[in-house]
């Protein structure tokens, strides 16, 4: 194992040197952030406008929340390719405790949040479980469940759109504080919360420790079961969080939303730095990565440029992260 | 119950070695090729025909769907297996306009009455398939025009306005926003913009709010179908600016009639989905029971539907 590394080394280990690198390496990203920022600030009128800023945090948020989940699975070198439809399942599940007749406004959004959330761990355990149990690569499992939850999802609502939520609650998707999103600002909460549960605990620790090395961390006498089992559910956690964020921001639930949602989020936590085959990487990266793909995205359509010409140019920047990626290793490790 | 009558009818004929299934119940088998299921639109559609199939009574539907609006192998196979079956009458929706040509001519080939419904086959790849079919459906093309020109006449001359266009490639998204385009150029509109936002409403108001710092002075969207016009609504909201915005759609799903009832929407389209299966199944009958084949467009209803129709 490589110990110069803070993200592979013990818990609580606090190395000047090792922290510097990491800052190097979010710092690479952050550095293509600012320099997409500059572009689209001088080549278009409108990008660094307050609106505009306003849009892009809102645009961000949904996919950040995902991603944020998937990193957990990432970086013990799993992959989660369910979520988007695992995030339409717990949109329509919630959209039904919502839209349930008699109840009172307050106590159906409450009960919605908790049902998202819990139809999510469940996908989430399911998922664990069985890579877990039965040494399944979590692409075949997820790959399965992508498509279990969209039956699922299409069955409960017989194909149909939800809508006509609370008042209060489709309000509060469009509420900003100081022009932040209130979206966003959750979403920032939870990169803070999985930021200190990935890199101060032992829980953190022992998950970079999987993704490196998995018969090492077994042999260190870590029960990689339960791990493996609780990074999907965290995610699995994120994506019902992230379909109630859905549904305040639009204010519908259907079964054929969310289609593709899965790849934004690995091409989020890629860029971001963090490793397909586990064990580097960060969620603060993450936050980075999510925030390179939506400032794309907006700057490419107030450019003007054609829509065909706008996935070519994303689809390249996702190679082009993973390029760089490979000589940050190359530079942090020398 | 159904289903394992079907199968025991199979199971019968396959021991006696005679085409007893088809002779057993004299009725004709229509098969029914849908497009995706998941979709709204396509499910009450599919719901409409079976309606259909028990009201007449004097046919046997078949229905096929698929798992998505691009999953063109489903459909070829479903034509495919529909031709070893024998069926009667086959209708379709075609999910490509070329791809389905010549499983399709190898049906008529076989003796079966193909109707094609919803989307029309490309006219030079039925030339050069040597297929002659006629197209049962709605004038996508005219009811865009009807709903953009719903909003050009509310605007005025020079308004600005930009369209939200379907899935690039299909058929009926190119249908409508060439209606929008006769819209413009009828009434004069200033078009500021169009892009696609794949028929999808997450990616519509990510689309449409961008548009709108490109464009603040936006008076009006034309969007392809009414999921994007959704989140088209809730984009004007989040930058508030509701009622300053008049938006139109297309297929008067129920989500929007509350939006049309508040004027947050100003009109939509209704093809009226539910019957457009069941109509076809009709004129496959009306052929299969020795009437006239069918010949070029054999247009169906389209109505704009405007805050007045919504009680």
């Amino acid at each position: 194992m490589d110990s110069t590394d803070i993200d592979r080394s013990p818990a609580g280990r606090a190395d000047f040197a090792a922290v510097s690198k990491t800052v190097l390496r979010e710092a690479g990203i952050g550095l293509a952030l600012v320099v997409l920022i500059i572009v689209f600030s001088v080549t278009t009128q409108h990008f660094l406008t307050a609106s505009n800023i306003t849009n892009i945090l809102t645009q961000v948020t949904i996919n950040l929340v995902l991603s944020i989940g998937m990193t957990f699975v990432i970086l013990i070198g799993g992959i989660d390719l369910s979520v988007g439809s695992v995030l339409s399942f717990c949109a329509v599940v919630a959209g039904t405790v919502m839209t349930l007749p008699g109840l009172d406004p307050a106590l159906a959004v409450t009960l919605a949040v908790i049902s998202a959330v819990i139809a999510g761990i469940g996908f989430g355990l399911f998922n664990g479980f069985i890579s877990a149990y039965w040494a399944i690569p979590s692409f075949i499992v997820t790959l399965g469940t992508l498509n279990i939850a969209r039956g699922a999802a299409l069955q409960v609502t017989n194909a149909s759109t939800i809508y006509s939520f609370p008042a209060a609650f489709n309000a509060f998707g469009s509420r900003t504080i100081y022009g932040v999103p209130v979206l966003f600002l959750i979403a920032l909460l939870l990169v803070a919360i999985a930021w200190f549960v990935l890199a101060k605990t032992v829980f953190g620790r022992v998950l970079y420790g999987i993704g490196n090395n998995e018969e090492a961390a077994r042999l260190a006498g870590h029960n990689i079961f339960f791990y493996k089992i609780a990074a999907f559910t965290i995610c699995g956690a994120l994506v019902g969080i992230g379909a109630i964020i859905y549904m305040a921001r639009l204010n519908i639930a259907s079964p054929i939303i969310g289609i593709g949602f899965e790849l934004n989020a690995i091409a989020a936590v890629i860029i971001g730095g963090t490793s397909l085959s586990g064990g580097r990487g960060s969620v603060v990266g993450t936050l980075l990565g999510a925030c390179i793909i939506g400032v794309l995205a907006n700057g490419l359509i107030l450019l003007g440029l054609s829509d065909f010409m706008r996935q070519m140019i994303t689809g390249f920047v996702i190679i082009l992260a993973v390029i760089l990626d490979k000589y940050r290793e190359r530079l942090t490790k020398a | 119950m159904r289903f394992s009558k079907i199968i025991a009818a199979g199971l019968l004929a396959g021991t006696l070695m005679v085409p007893i299934a088809s002779h057993a119940d004299d009725k004709p088998v229509v098969g029914l090729v849908m497009k995706s299921l998941a979709n709204e639109f396509f499910k009450n559609m599919l719901e409409g025909a079976k309606a259909h199939e028990a009201k007449r009574g004097d046919y046997t539907l078949k229905a096929v769907g698929m798992q998505s609006e691009t999953d063109i192998e489903t459909q070829i196979n479903a034509v495919e297996s529909f031709i070893t079956e024998k069926v009667d009458a086959i209708v379709i929706a075609p999910a490509d306009s070329r791809a389905l040509v010549p499983p399709l001519k190898r049906a008529v080939d076989a003796g079966i009455t193909v109707v094609n419904f919803d989307v029309s086959l490309d006219e030079k790849a039925k030339q050069e398939a040597g297929l002659t079919l006629a197209f049962v459906g709605p004038d996508n093309r005219g009811g865009a025009k009807l709903a953009g020109d719903a909003l050009a006449k509310k605007l005025g001359q020079g308004a600005k306005v930009v369209i939200i266009e379907g899935n690039p490639g299909a058929d009926n998204a190119a249908q409508r926003k060439l209606g929008f385009m006769d819209s413009v150029e009828a009434g004069k509109l200033d078009l500021l913009d169009s892009r696609t936002a794949h028929w999808e409403t997450e990616e519509a108001n990510t689309l449409f709010s961008n548009m709108l710092t490109a464009h603040p002075d936006i008076q009006g969207v034309m969007a392809a179908n009414d999921s994007m016009a959704l989140g088209v609504v809730k984009a004007i909201d989040a930058a508030g600016k509701t009622g300053k915005i008049e938006v139109v759609g297309f297929d008067n799903i129920p989500a929007v009639q509350p939006l049309l009832k508040e004027k947050k929407m100003l009109a939509t389209v209704d093809q009226f989905g539910q019957e457009m299966a069941a109509n076809a199944v009709d004129k496959a009958l009306g052929v299969l029971k020795g009437g006239k084949p069918l010949e070029g467009w054999v247009k169906t209803d389209i109505k704009l539907v405007t805050s007045d129709d919504v009680k």
